[in-house]
């Protein structure tokens, strides 16, 4: 047996790893993080991130307090008419302006944004914590997902019918059910499908809703912010921590596998050959590329193989950034609606027809925008765009579409901005297939894989394999792929630690 | 061979113009897709011919799967509960293999021909089994079951049969061992293996040859009690061998709607082919090493050695208070040992701990009746039937 020289080692300094580790040295952990990349912080990177939630209390607090600054953003849905919708995650701000454009809306909007957000706040305890772990992937496991669920239960009886028949459904019917104005639909569908493989009219589609509510403070359009210096001076931060607490951490090292000893995890060999050896192994990476490469197809039961392989990771989310060299005008917008969230999503069909080329892994010609005015310290601005549906792999590859995908997105902006073209200085547009191959996550994929029905809480991310652990002892997931899912909050990271200093 | 399927819904080895030739009883039965006979005149005379002469079955139906590919070893070895990886060229291997609950899904063997080539052989089909277990490993797998034409030949003259026919050295060829040959112009396998726990062969060859094999290999077996032999008489060699049967003796773990009808190794007498050291990871380790270190094993098959000469067929097992502990899973009267013999399936510690005092309640069909015969059973060991000439080499020649 090999000496072990620490108490865990963690594959992939992302922030969820950077988090898990921190937790663990303060506990007096010996730990090391090998990170593949030249630089910690994965995703979490100007490149990907627009908008952040705050992190949660829970997560700062477990490792000792985040001196953060975050700016609040509203939302404003552009419409070709010039009736945009402004946002800002005020109730009665919000409802003052819908019902500018329909008072029936206004009405129903805070009805429709009190009954989410219970339901977000229902399954957000249940996201704070380790899901229970369950074996087989049977029945049970689906009637114990509501059961569980208690909080589910606690919404009362009513609620609870209301929550059991919503949970299934797709997102169109019931904002169509709700809204008259096709651009709030066209909004609030957008936020629920973004970044997921989901059309608005796709079963499942709310989840994704009440998912992303619970992360941003369970609010539609309020939780949304801008970390000042950007997303990754909460990374600056995580790495400040990591020195204090004694962090080993090595970057340009990439993880080639987990090494096994009597069935047990015991440490990681790198590409360049080299082996730490551990107590504990906790992967950051994808649970695809965790189980298929790092612990291997050849250690794994079929069974668990052939749910590994059903796991839904192929990224939909392409980002696109364009480097100014002036500000673009936006039609009927002051600059405050330039640092807004902007989001080219003019309807619910808009959505689905941009949604339907991306099942057949082709382009559509109008994709869905999320965009973000960014300044650098140089004081450079640039627009980035979260651009929704470019498929995985696309269709013939991306080399010979890429250019023309790129000059059809300007396009569509140009149709919000008349002087947008003249405004660029540059253009860099990455793939899902880019992000998998320069972050080292399989499909590129926003959560690390589908936030679904099947692929949530004590299913996530395959059955067997919740709470963190994996199939085999002594090596641990801690990353996006794990309960609850991606966006930059670190909870994952957080509630890993815990499993494994339970484990310790 | 007939593939044409819109007129038959079975399709026809290779060797039917010969078996149904042979068929004097015309009965036949569907194994994986092919009509077969289930005897071919009496079982008596069959199982005869099994045990004094030459014994000729029809093996074609049987699952046969390639496997070839730079991981095919390490493949094979992750498959099957056995280690392997010390297997050598032209060797086969008894194995069984597991799910991931570590329950035996089937039993057969596997061929090596080379590090980069192997074929399993089994009873049911397993090609997606195979297949998703493969994932992860750089091999191919291919159904050969319609291309590979086989027969077993089996019984103390089999060696001597195959010499005529044109397997020179043949009785060399030690247990296990498999040997390439060319016969009359066409190649043809040879593997010292067998169902029925005495000597025999079994000839694998291309489909081609398989009526010029027939023919010849009974040509040559003309003065050595050659016969034809069916499913039944099968049967009765393989309870006196002690060898299991997938779907009879234990439910196959991918087959069994009922989880408590799955089988560990430990419950069907098949532990000593699980082996924890070997260095891959094999499908089922992490179940099946719980379930030792934890001793959870509930069940057990045993040979049961019982009063009297009625089979006991189905029969439910009792301890002396009556109580049901288990069940009888194949029965017959060996002739050849004149012993009344059974297979039985008891519930733990029964069978292991405690091997007396345990009786078989029969029901002796006679005549439209039933004679109900309460019968004192020994636990005994499974291979009831185990002759010298089995594992001889040189192999017992006749002339
Ligand atoms: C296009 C896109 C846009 C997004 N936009 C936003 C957004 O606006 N707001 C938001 O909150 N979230 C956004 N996300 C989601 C967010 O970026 C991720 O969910 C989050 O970064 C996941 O964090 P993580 O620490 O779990 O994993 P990652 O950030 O993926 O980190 C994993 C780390 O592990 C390393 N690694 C992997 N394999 C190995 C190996 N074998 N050896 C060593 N190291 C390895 C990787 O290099 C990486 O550094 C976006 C995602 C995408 C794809």
């Amino acid at each position: 047996m090999s000496e072990k020289k620490y108490d865990a080692i963690i594959i992939g300094g992302g922030h969820n790893g950077l988090v898990c580790a921190n937790i663990l040295a303060k506990k007096n952990k010996k730990v090391l993080v090998c990170e593949a990349r030249e630089n910690c912080g994965g995703m979490v990177n100007h490149e990907i991130i627009n908008y952040v939630p705050s992190i949660p209390n829970s997560v700062s607090q477990s490792i000792g307090g985040l001196n953060l600054k975050y700016n609040s953003k509203s939302t404003i849905a552009l419409s070709e008419s010039g009736k945009h919708i402004r946002l800002i995650g005020n109730q009665h701000l919000d409802h003052a302006t819908i019902a500018k454009f329909s008072t029936q809306d206004a009405d129903r909007y805070l009805e429709f944004h009190d009954k989410m957000s219970q339901f977000s706040k229902a399954l957000g305890k249940f996201m704070l914590d380790s899901p229970p772990r369950i074996m087989n992937n049977s029945f049970s496991d689906y009637a114990k997902l509501f059961k569980l669920g208690l909080n589910v239960r606690m919404l009362g009886k009513k609620r609870f019918n209301e929550f059991a028949r919503m949970i299934g459904l797709n997102i169109a019917d019931e904002l169509e059910d709700n809204f008259e104005s096709t651009l709030l639909q066209g909004l609030i569908a957008h936020d629920s499908v973004l970044g997921s493989n989901l059309g608005p009219r796709s079963p499942g589609s709310l989840i994704n809703l009440l998912y992303r509510m619970a992360v941003h403070g369970y609010s539609l359009f309020g939780g949304i912010y801008e970390m000042d210096g950007g997303s990754e001076t909460f990374i600056s931060a995580l790495l400040d921590k990591c020195s204090k607490n004694n962090v080993e951490i090595k970057t340009s090292a990439v993880v080639k596998q987990c090494l096994i000893e009597d069935d047990m995890a015991v440490g990681v060999e790198l590409n360049n050959g080299e082996k730490f050896f551990a107590k504990t192994v906790v992967s950051n990476a994808d649970p695809r590329s965790t189980y298929l490469c790092l612990l291997g197809a050849q250690n794994l039961d079929t069974d668990v193989k052939r749910k590994i392989n059903h796991h839904r990771s192929k990224g939909r989310v392409a980002k696109l950034s364009l480097q100014l060299n002036k500000m673009p005008e936006f039609n009927d917008c002051d600059d405050t609606d330039l640092n807004s969230r902007m989001v080219i999503s003019p309807s619910i069909d808009y959505i689905e027809e941009n949604f339907n080329p991306s099942k057949f892994d082709k382009l559509s010609s109008e994709p869905v925008l999320e965009i973000c005015l960014k300044k650098d310290s140089n004081n450079n601005s640039s627009l980035d765009i979260q651009v929704q549906y470019a498929p995985y792999k696309v269709n013939g590859g991306w080399e010979n579409i890429k250019n023309d995908y790129v000059n059809s997105i300007v396009k569509i902006i140009s149709k919000y901005s008349s002087n947008i073209e003249s405004c660029i200085e540059n253009k860099t547009f990455i793939t899902p297939d880019d992000i998998e191959q320069n972050y080292h996550v399989s499909g590129g994929h926003w959560h690390h894989g589908e936030i679904q029905i099947d692929q949530l809480f004590m299913l996530r991310p395959i059955p067997g394999a919740a709470q963190y652990k994996t199939h085999l002892d002594g090596l641990y997931l801690c990353g996006a792929g794990a309960h609850p899912g991606g966006g930059m909050h670190g909870i994952s990271g957080k509630n890993a630690a815990k499993v494994v200093l339970g484990d310790l | 061979m007939n593939n044409d399927l819109r007129f038959s819904a079975l399709k026809k080895t290779p060797f039917h113009s010969r078996t149904s030739l042979a068929s004097r009883t015309n009965k036949w039965y569907a194994w994986n897709g092919f009509t077969v006979p289930t005897e071919y005149s009496t079982i008596e005379l069959e199982y005869t011919a099994a045990r004094n002469g030459t014994s000729v079955m029809d093996l074609t139906p049987m699952g046969k799967y390639e496997i070839t590919g730079g991981d095919a070893h390490h493949f094979v070895d992750y498959l099957v509960t056995r280690d392997l990886s010390e297997m050598k060229d032209n060797t086969v291997a008894y194995i069984i293999w597991c799910n991931e609950d570590g329950k035996v899904i089937d039993d057969g063997t596997i061929f090596k021909y080379s590090s980069n080539k192997f074929m399993l052989c089994c009873a049911v089909k397993i090609y997606n089994w195979l297949n998703d277990s493969a994932i992860g490993f750089n091999v191919e797998i291919k159904d050969v079951t319609d291309t590979i034409a086989a027969l077993s030949l089996q019984g103390p003259t089999s060696c001597s049969t195959l010499k005529n026919y044109g397997a020179n050295d043949l009785e060399t060829l030690a247990p296990f061992e498999m040997k390439q040959f060319t016969i009359n112009g066409y190649e043809v396998l040879i593997s010292r293996t067998g169902f029925t726990g005495d000597l025999g062969y079994e000839i694998w060859t291309d489909p081609e040859n398989a009526k010029s094999a027939w023919d010849s290999i009974f040509e040559a077996g003309k003065q050595l009690k050659i016969r034809p032999f069916g499913m039944h008489a099968l049967e009765m060699t393989r309870i006196e061998a002690g060898f299991i049967q997938t779907n009879t003796d234990f439910m196959a773990a991918e087959d069994a709607l009922r989880p408590v009808r799955m089988r560990s190794p430990y419950e069907i007498g098949m532990g000593w082919l699980v082996h924890f050291k070997k260095k891959n990871y094999f499908i089922g380790k992490k179940a099946l090493k719980l379930e030792k270190e934890n001793s959870t094993t509930e069940r057990c098959l045993v040979g049961l050695d019982i009063d009297g000469d009625k089979p006991a067929h189905g029969s439910v097992i009792y301890n002396e208070k009556k109580e049901d502990i288990g069940i009888v899973t194949a029965a017959m009267w060996s002739p050849t040992m004149k012993r009344n013999i059974a297979l039985a399936s008891l519930r733990r510690p029964y069978g292991i701990k405690i091997k007396d005092n345990i009786f078989a309640e029969i029901y002796h069909p006679e005549e439209i009746e039933y004679r109900k015969i309460w019968a004192k059973c020994k636990v005994v060991k499974r291979q009831f039937y185990n002759p010298e000439r089995r594992n001889k080499v040189p192999a017992d020649l006749y002339e």
